[in-house]
């Protein structure tokens, strides 16, 4: 069944609605020349043309999150609640891409054993997505079997029309949301077909080659790794603006009277991240860590889970200090195969 | 809110052993009445336990489910949280999450003969699984046990070891390697895969619990298939590091399979059949 549609003047009358509804909003803001999601009060703080900087993912899965906490007594401990999440909030804007990578992790964090924190979090999260019209130079959505108009993980998708803005109603957590909206939206469907292909139209070609989950498996062993790790520094950056990267470490905090036990951001290009106590570690250069990264988005998941745990936002591309393109080193490494 | 995925139990730690000079075992008991009834796990399952101000290390857990209304973690001293650990004393409160992961198939294992093979501070999954086929004694064929340790003084579970030896329903043999022995010595003296050669049990309706370091692993499992034993056969324990338990931080995959949830327990078949990152 086709979902059940809208038709609104624009974006930004559809987040003027939302605001006027009372809603907590957080938005594509500039921030110091970049655009980051923040907490936004009025319609026009928002940005609602090209790409953030990070992904829309950190509302759910935040760079730090306080899984619990304890205090010292004499004698025992006393264990505190972890972090109140946030309020009900409208995450605006978000981008087809960003919005399937809120739908890869809830994948991860809800599969059980479920993530208690993650799923509190993203209980209270409604995705209004935002239709790509403009794609970036990096962008590959198509290649992930995507698009610019995609629907994945929006419970509402905003797409913009010569004539105003197509509302498309994805789930229920959508239609309450609509019910608070009033005459902002009105009863009406467009076809969406044309901006999608406009924007296709509009980006590099890049495909995945076929077969690369095997393909990339049985190139475990090749020299290509090692070639491509030469040039990656181990950073991170590449994990921490994915909007599927979900790797965490467990850290306390604390001090002579309590602390805390944190969730925060972990990237598998790190040299410590799979390091053992007895200083073996499994995957000991960057050759293995490149491989690990490559291998869990385009082989072992979609192997598993039938897509990659990749969404084409071409973040990693943009950002690597060492101009990596994580598309390339997989195909050349699975067609250096045999 | 719901924070359980990653909250600790408390337990009291109820008794303190040293095993060597830098192995402990500690005794841990529910601080809950009603989680200490519930509490129910697998031999071969690990847990996490928190030093809280520290972290939280990861140990299997090393006693067997026959031992009831505790649970011992054996481990070695190597960092921060194990250090924190080590200055508990009894009476003392620490964290303690778990079950998690895969469990030896005791049920396959039931009128096999049984070869029980660790190596170091791998003897503590060993111990959980051997003391549980022990206490069942009766379902299985003939037991053997290979204890091995780099040194004398580095062997665990000493005390015990000298019990299975004195029991004449298992043939217990301990070993060191090479320039490990020390003046007294009464065991083997020699690397694991060359005393498992020398001691010979037959492939014939056995299976194998085999748990060390890697590089132990890896020629305990060459000695082995040069002995006959089939993949199958030889059951063992992969550890990474790790960090939730539950296949969500990302770091103890090998290949697709993650140790938390699809181990930490694989037959050397599985193994044979995973990228060799471990």
């Amino acid at each position: 069944m086709s979902p059940t549609t809208y038709l609104a003047d624009s974006a930004q009358a559809v987040l003027t609605a939302i605001l006027a509804a009372g809603q907590r909003v957080v938005a594509p803001v500039e921030q110091a020349g970049l655009l980051a999601f923040a907490h936004v009060e009025q319609a026009e703080q928002a940005q609602l043309i090209g790409q953030t900087r990070a992904s829309a993912k950190e509302l759910a899965f935040p760079r730090t999150q306080r899984l619990f906490g304890y205090r010292f007594g004499n004698p025992g401990v006393e264990l505190l609640p972890g972090e109140e999440p946030p309020a009900p909030t409208v995450l605006f804007g978000v981008r087809p891409c960003d919005a399937a990578g809120l739908a890869i992790l809830d994948g991860v964090f809800g599969a059980e054993p479920a993530d208690a924190p993650y799923l509190a979090r993203r209980a209270r999260i409604t995705v209004v997505g935002l239709s790509c019209d403009q794609p970036q130079a990096h962008c590959a959505c198509t290649a992930v079997g995507l698009s610019p108009t995609a629907t994945d993980g929006s419970d509402l998708l905003l797409t913009p029309l010569a004539e105003g803005v197509l509302v498309e109603v994805l789930t229920a957590r959508g239609a309450a949301l609509v019910d608070l909206l009033g005459e902002a939206l009105r009863p009406g469907a467009a076809d969406k077909a044309e901006v999608t292909a406009r924007a296709e139209a509009a980006m590099a070609p890049r495909a995945l080659p076929a077969g690369l989950a095997d393909g990339l498996a049985a190139a475990f062993g090749e020299a290509a790794w090692a070639d491509a790790a030469a040039r990656c520094l181990g950073c991170g950056t590449c994990a921490f603006v994915c909007p599927t990267c979900h790797c965490f470490d467990v850290v306390d905090e604390s001090n002579l009277r309590g602390g805390q036990r944190l969730r925060v951001w972990d990237a598998c290009q790190f040299g410590l991240f799979t390091l053992h106590a007895s200083g073996h570690n499994p995957r000991a250069d960057q050759a293995a860590r490149y491989r690990q990264r490559a291998l869990h988005k385009f082989s072992y998941y979609p192997r598993a889970h039938g897509r990659p745990m990749c969404v084409g936002c071409g973040r990693c591309v943009n950002a690597c200090p060492a101009g990596m393109d994580i598309f390339e080193v997989a195909a050349t490494a699975a067609a250096g195969q045999g | 809110m719901r924070t359980e995925t990653y909250e600790p139990h408390l337990m009291t730690v109820a008794q303190v052993r040293d095993e060597t000079a830098d192995v402990r075992t500690l005794r841990l008991t529910f601080t809950d009445p009603a989680l200490a009834d519930s509490f129910a796990y697998r031999a071969g399952q690990f847990a996490f336990y928190s030093a809280f101000g520290e972290g939280e290390s990861v140990f299997c857990i090393a006693s067997s489910p026959t031992e009831t209304g505790y649970v011992e973690c054996s481990f070695k001293l190597t960092g921060k949280v194990t250090s924190a650990l080590r200055r508990l004393s009894e009476g003392d409160v620490m964290g303690f999450r778990g079950p998690y992961g895969n469990s030896f198939p005791i049920d396959e294992m039931v009128g096999h003969n049984l070869v029980f093979i660790g190596g170091g501070i791998g003897m503590a999954p060993v111990r959980s699984i051997l003391v549980n086929c022990l206490d069942r004694r009766s379902e299985f064929g003939d037991i053997t046990i290979l204890n091995g340790a780099r040194s004398a003084a580095d062997l665990v579970y000493r005390d015990q070891t000298d019990a299975w030896t004195a029991r004449s329903d298992v043939r217990c043999v301990k070993t060191v390697d090479p320039g490990g022995d020390s003046e007294g010595w009464d065991g083997e003296v020699g690397l694991i895969p060359h005393v498992l050669e020398r001691l010979a049990p037959t492939p014939h309706n056995t299976k194998v619990v085999l748990c060390g370091p890697p590089i132990m692993i890896k020629f305990s499992l060459i000695s082995l298939e040069k002995m006959g034993f089939s993949g199958e056969q030889v059951i063992t324990t992969l550890e990474n590091r790790m960090k939730c338990g539950v296949g969500k931080c990302g770091r103890c995959n090998i290949g697709g399979a993650y140790v938390c949830c699809d181990g930490p327990v694989f037959t050397a078949a599985q193994i044979a059949a995973l990228p060799q990152e471990f």
